[in-house]
C-alpha cells in the first residue's frame, strides 16, 4: 500500500515536471491545447481509461467506447437489464455525478467494489485488510455489488490498476446525471452467491493447483 | 401554589396565582413521568414484557400551551438508561433528552423547558439513549405532545389524537426483537424493523365515532420505527391543516397524506358518510424500499382505525377558516452557510455517530441551508434536534407551500433541502436518519451551536 502510494506521489511529481516543461519548450513545437492538456493528465487516469477500455466496462456500463454516447453513465434502455433468476439488474451510472453517479464515493470506495464487490452507499469509506466478516474492516454484514458485475475476476488485478480505474471514474469523467432503478436482490444482497466456496478465495490459490501443471 | 393531583395522568399543574400576575402570568406546569416494566395484554391471548410511561401504553398525552413554563419530573425505574427526548419541541440542550444526558436506573431528571410562542402543534416524547432507541419504543416508551395557541383558528372543532405504532411479537406474546445477524434481523437493519401488527392508542383497529356532518380535526402521529403511513379514509377527502410544527397558512385538500417516521399531520375529516355507516382510515401501500429487502406484502393496505357514524341525524358542518395563520419566512439570502449532508446506508457524510467530535459547528442565531443527498435505494427521514426549519425543494422541485418542519423524508436516490434558524438555544444538538435501526446504528451526527462571543461576556 505504502510503496503505491509513494508511487503515486512520484507520478504527481512526473506530471508537475512535465508541466514546467511544457511552459519551458512552448516555443512553437508542442503547440497545441491537446497535446498540453493530455500532458497534464495524472497518468493513473490514462491507465484507468485503457483498463475501462479492455475491460469492456462499456459493454453493460453504457457506450461501448469513449466517444460513444452514454459512455459508462449506466442504463438507459432495456437492452442493459440483466435477468439474474427472479430479478432484474442494471448497470449503474459510473459518472462523477453527485446525486446519480460515483461523484460522492472516493476512489477508495469504488476500489473497495472492485476488489471485495462492496456497495459503496452501504460500506463504510474504510481500508480493508481482511476477507473475513468483522475482520480488518471487511463488513460484518457484507452487500455485494448485483451480477453480472464480475468483480469476482477483477478482484484479482493489481492494487494500482484498479487504483487507475477509480482514478479514471472519479477524475477522467464529465458529470452525467442518469438515475438509474435500483437492482433487484435477494435480501441477502447476494452473500449466499459470493462464498469462498462458489468464486474462490483472494488471493488466488498457489500455483499450480490440482487443474493446472507448471507451465514450461 | 395550588397543586392538584390527578392519579390517571399523574399530571400536577400548579397555576402560578394567576391574581397576582394578571394578564402575563406564565402557567407553571408541573408534570410527572414515570418508565417503569409494566406486563400487559396487547394481542389476543398473550401477555407482553413492555415498557410504560406512568403505567400507561402509549404513554400519556401531555397537553400544553403556548407559553407554558414545563417542569418534567422524570424517574427512570428501568433496568437500563433512558432519556426522554420531546421531539420536534424547541428547548434548551439541556432539555433535550438527547444521549447526551443519559438518565441511569433509579436517577431522576427534570425537564425544564418554556413552550415559545408560535410552536403550538403536535408534538411526541420517546427515548433516545445511543443504541437503544430503537429497543425501548418497541418495547413501548412513547406518547404524545399537544401544544396549543390562545388564539388557535380551528379551537372550537373536537379533536382526536392518533398515534400509529407497529410491533412484532413472537408466538409466546413478547416482542419480537432477532438477533442482529439472522436473516430477520439484518433486513430490520435494512429496512429498519416493522411489525405485522398496527397499534392506533395501543389498540389494534379501534373504533372512533363520528355524526354526519361533523367536523374532526386529527391529530397524527407516526410512532413507528421505520414504518411510513400513506393516510386515506376512503370515500372521503381529507383536509390537510398542518404538520410536524402546527397549522399550515392555509388549509389543502387532499385524497391521501403521507407521514414518515417521527412525523405529524394535522387533518380535518368532515363527516360526509350517512348515519349509521362506517369507514376504514387506512394505509395505502408507499415503496419506501429497496428492492432487495421490500417485504413480500408492501403492495397491500393496512387498515389503522374504523370510523363509526352516529345513529344520529347530520348536523350542519361548520366552516373552516380558508386563511390559519400566517409563518414567518426564513430568508434564504440571509443564509452564512450551506451544509451537505450525504446519506448513505447507516452513515451521514461516510461517518457514524461519534458522541466526541462535532460534526457542524456554528454560531447562535445563524441562518443556513442544509442540502440532505441521499445515494440508498430507500428513504431516510432525515430529522434535526432542537430547531423546526422550513423545506426549500425536495428533487429540487420547490416545496408548494411553507411550514414548520423537524422531519423531511428524503426520497430513494434523492435530496432535500430545507432552511434552518438556529434561534435562542446554544448546545450539542442530533441529526439523524429517525429510522430507529438506522440512528442507532451511527446514522447520527452532531450540531455544535455556539454562543456568540458577546453572549459570552453576558
Amino acid at each position: 500500500m505504502s510503496s503505491s502510494r509513494i508511487a503515486s506521489r512520484f507520478a504527481g511529481l512526473l506530471v508537475i515536471l512535465s508541466g514546467v516543461a511544457v511552459v519551458a519548450l512552448s516555443d512553437g513545437r508542442w503547440t497545441t491545447d491537446e497535446a498540453s492538456a493530455s500532458e497534464m493528465v495524472d497518468p493513473s487516469v490514462m491507465r484507468g481509461r485503457a483498463l475501462t477500455m479492455h475491460h469492456g466496462c462499456g459493454d453493460c456500463h453504457g457506450g461501448m467506447h469513449p466517444a460513444g454516447a452514454g459512455w459508462l453513465a449506466g442504463w438507459r434502455d432495456s437492452t442493459q437489464t440483466f435477468i439474474m433468476g427472479p430479478f432484474k439488474t442494471y448497470p449503474r451510472n459510473l459518472t462523477p455525478d453527485n446525486m446519480t453517479g460515483m461523484g460522492r464515493f472516493s476512489e477508495r470506495q469504488i476500489f473497495n467494489a472492485l476488489r471485495y464487490g462492496l456497495r459503496p452507499g452501504e460500506t463504510p469509506d474504510v481500508e480493508i485488510t481482511s476477507n473475513t466478516p468483522g475482520q480488518g474492516n471487511f463488513p460484518v454484514n457484507p452487500k455485494y455489488l448485483a451480477p453480472p458485475m464480475p468483480w469476482p475476476a477483477f478482484r484479482h488485478m493489481p492494487d494500482q490498476e484498479l487504483r487507475d480505474i477509480a482514478a479514471y471514474l472519479k477524475r477522467g469523467l464529465k458529470p452525467v446525471s442518469n438515475r438509474v432503478m435500483d437492482s433487484e436482490g435477494p435480501p441477502d444482497f447476494w452473500r449466499s452467491a459470493y462464498t469462498v466456496e462458489k468464486i474462490g478465495p483472494y488471493p488466488a490459490a498457489a500455483y499450480p493447483t490440482a487443474q493446472e501443471v507448471a507451465g514450461h | 401554589m395550588t397543586r392538584i393531583r390527578r392519579p390517571s395522568l399523574t399530571i400536577l399543574t400548579a397555576v402560578a396565582s394567576l391574581w397576582a400576575l394578571p394578564a402575563l402570568a406564565q402557567r407553571q406546569v408541573e408534570i410527572t413521568l414515570t418508565a417503569t416494566p409494566a406486563r400487559m395484554a396487547l394481542i389476543p391471548g398473550a401477555t407482553t414484557e413492555i415498557f410504560t410511561y406512568n403505567g400507561q401504553f402509549p404513554g400519556p398525552t401531555l397537553e400544553l400551551r403556548e407559553g407554558d413554563r414545563v417542569t418534567i419530573h422524570f424517574r427512570n425505574e428501568l433496568p437500563e438508561p433512558t432519556t426522554v427526548h420531546w421531539h420536534g419541541l424547541h428547548l434548551p440542550f439541556k432539555a433535550d433528552g438527547s444521549p447526551f444526558h443519559p438518565v441511569g436506573p433509579g436517577e431522576t431528571y427534570d425537564y425544564v423547558f418554556t413552550i415559545r410562542p408560535g410552536t403550538a402543534g403536535t408534538y411526541w416524547y420517546h427515548p433516545h439513549p445511543h443504541h437503544r432507541t430503537g429497543y425501548q419504543i418497541a418495547k413501548g416508551l412513547y406518547g404524545a405532545i399537544v401544544v396549543r395557541a390562545a388564539d388557535d383558528p380551528l379551537k372550537s372543532i373536537p379533536e382526536k389524537v392518533i398515534v400509529i405504532s407497529d410491533n412484532r411479537f413472537t408466538a409466546d406474546g413478547a416482542i419480537d426483537l432477532p438477533a442482529s445477524l439472522s436473516p430477520q434481523g439484518t433486513i430490520d437493519q435494512e429496512n429498519g424493523r416493522e411489525g405485522d401488527v398496527i397499534f392506533v392508542n395501543g389498540k389494534v383497529m379501534p373504533t372512533l365515532t363520528i355524526r354526519a356532518g361533523e367536523v374532526q380535526r386529527w391529530r397524527v402521529i407516526n410512532a413507528s420505527a421505520a414504518r411510513v403511513y400513506r393516510l386515506a379514509l376512503p370515500g372521503h377527502k381529507l383536509l390537510h391543516v398542518g404538520n410536524d410544527g402546527g397549522l399550515f397558512e392555509r388549509p389543502v385538500e387532499v385524497d391521501e397524506i403521507v407521514v414518515a417516521n417521527a412525523e405529524r399531520v394535522e387533518l380535518l375529516v368532515r363527516a360526509t358518510g350517512a348515519p349509521g355507516s362506517t369507514s376504514v382510515f387506512q394505509s395505502l401501500p408507499y415503496d419506501r424500499y429497496i428492492p432487495q429487502t421490500r417485504p413480500p406484502q408492501w403492495n397491500e393496505p393496512r387498515d389503522l382505525l374504523t370510523l363509526q357514524y352516529s345513529h344520529e341525524p347530520a348536523v350542519a358542518s361548520v366552516r373552516i377558516p380558508t386563511k390559519l395563520r400566517t409563518i414567518p419566512v426564513l430568508d434564504t439570502a440571509q443564509s452564512t452557510a450551506k451544509r451537505v449532508m450525504v446519506l448513505t446506508q447507516g452513515m451521514i457524510n461516510g461517518r457514524m455517530m461519534d458522541a466526541a467530535r462535532v460534526d457542524v459547528s456554528a454560531p447562535l442565531d445563524a441562518t443556513e441551508i442544509w442540502e440532505v443527498e441521499n445515494l440508498v435505494g430507500m428513504d431516510h427521514p432525515f430529522h434535526l434536534h432542537g430547531f423546526q426549519f422550513q423545506v426549500l425543494d425536495r428533487n429540487g422541485v420547490r416545496e408548494p407551500f411553507r411550514s414548520w418542519k423537524d422531519v423531511v423524508n428524503v426520497p430513494k436516490h434523492g435530496s432535500a433541502r430545507f432552511i434552518v434558524r438556529y434561534a435562542s438555544y446554544s448546545g450539542k444538538w442530533m441529526f439523524h436518519c429517525h429510522i430507529l435501526d438506522h440512528e442507532d446504528h451511527g446514522m447520527m451526527g452532531i450540531l455544535e451551536v455556539k454562543p456568540s462571543q458577546l453572549t459570552k461576556r453576558n
